[in-house]
């Protein structure tokens, strides 16, 4: 049955619509569980909330369960998701990039976003630094396009490239979250509170 | 302390679930899933008349040289080496899932038509291919049989049929004379017609005194 809209059960022309919902819908999970606050954002770098870890790996490991006992059940083929393209050094140089941007801000792109909606001024300074990064990208595109397209490996994932069994990664994929779970708020108890 | 204790009792209960589920998934009894295109596709593929092709396209497509299809002869090699039709490509209903098939089958530039005898073994072979996910697939409705008895040898039209009819007949004999058959009719040597020879009418042409430019004088 699913992906829903490669399948036709739902007409291409609603993923604009869906996205913009799902996009709400995200935004204001982000908000509520308190990722437009810099200060949270920036602790798992400094060691005193690991929310953010918590909250994506949660997902990561949430989303690959279900995702694979639909696949088990029938309703969705899992070799028919869009994978994203990997481009290797690419990947490297905007992943460090933008971890730089992430210790200094305290933001990622998208709770940056957030944080503009309920007005914070550095989530604003920091979008605005954003539009100057995108900005600065297009202007010298030619420079940086060997980096950005070079190094290609195609739509990968560690199931296809390694020859891993899927289920056996996906269960311990979930004991290494629970494991860091449990260390991380070992070594969070350990560090000083910070209020924030 | 109280509700630091009920907090972490609550993860704990959170970390059991999901090892449970991550570990179901292991421990799940494999199945094999079928590959290729869902049964309801393969169902409304084969309900539609537009898997097939009738002979007289085929003819037409082969007298135009049209380039943008193959053809293949899913019979034995034998049937094959026997007859066939031009240019037909011999791919043996056992061979069909060959690696060297593969190319002629699996690839989006031409259309593909297969033919057997009949049209059994060619729809076996379309089943095939289209539980594969292959694209364009056609097959030569009543084979060879059928192109013999249209194409090769035309039913001619009695009296009572209409001038459509005849039309077609005229299409489906051009064609059989252009895959090699030869009809009576053309060797008949038509009578010269007999035209009463007409004496050509002597033409009298005077001839007109030239003037000539007066000479001399002064």
């Amino acid at each position: 049955m699913g992906p829903l809209i490669p399948n036709g059960v739902i007409p291409y022309e609603w993923d604009s619509v869906l996205a913009i919902l799902i996009g709400i819908a995200f935004g204001f999970v982000l908000e509520s569980s308190g990722f437009s606050s810099s200060r949270k954002l920036a602790g798992v770098f400094y060691g005193y909330d690991f929310a953010v870890l918590k909250v994506f790996f949660t997902a990561a490991v949430v989303a690959s369960i279900g995702l694979y006992y639909m696949d088990y059940l029938g309703y969705i083929r899992v070799a028919e998701l869009y994978v994203q393209p990997t481009y290797l050094w690419g990947g490297i140089v905007g992943g460090a990039i933008m971890g730089v941007g992430f210790v200094a801000a305290g933001f990622c792109p998208g709770t940056a976003l957030t944080s503009v909606a309920i007005g914070k001024i550095d989530a604003m300074v920091y979008v605005v630094g954003i539009m100057i990064g995108v900005f600065i990208f297009a202007e010298f595109y030619t420079l940086f396009q060997p980096l950005y397209e070079g190094s290609f490996l195609g739509n990968i994932t560690v199931v296809d490239s390694f020859g891993v069994n899927p289920y056996w990664f996906i269960f311990i994929l979930t004991i290494a979250a629970i494991l860091a779970f449990y260390l991380t708020d070992l070594l969070g108890k350990k560090i000083k509170k910070v209020f924030y | 302390m109280n509700t630091t204790k009920s907090v972490s009792k609550r993860y704990v209960f959170l970390a059991a679930i999901l090892i449970v589920l991550a570990g179901g998934l292991v421990l799940l009894p494999k199945y094999q899933k079928h590959e290729g295109i869902e049964p309801e596709e393969l169902l409304s593929k084969a309900i539609s008349p537009e898997r097939y092709i009738s002979t007289d396209i085929l003819a037409d497509k082969l007298v135009n040289q049209d380039p943008s299809f193959i053809l293949i002869d899913v019979r034995e090699e034998s049937e094959y080496t026997k007859y066939s039709l031009p240019n037909a490509i011999n791919i043996p209903l056992k061979k069909l899932l060959d690696e060297e098939s593969i190319p002629y089958l699996n690839q989006a530039q031409y259309n593909v038509i297969l033919f057997s005898n009949d049209n059994f073994y060619a729809d076996q072979a379309w089943v095939l291919c289209n539980r594969l996910g292959y694209k364009n697939l056609k097959v030569l409705k009543g084979g060879i049989n059928n192109w013999y008895k249209t194409i090769i040898n035309p039913p001619v039209p009695t009296e009572d049929m209409t001038s459509l009819d005849y039309e077609l007949y005229n299409t489906r004999k051009a064609a059989s004379m252009f895959f090699g058959v030869a009809y009576p009719e053309q060797f008949k040597v038509d009578k010269p017609i007999e035209v009463k020879k007409v004496a050509p009418k002597k033409v009298i042409t005077v001839q007109k005194k030239k003037k000539k430019p007066a000479e001399g004088g002064c």
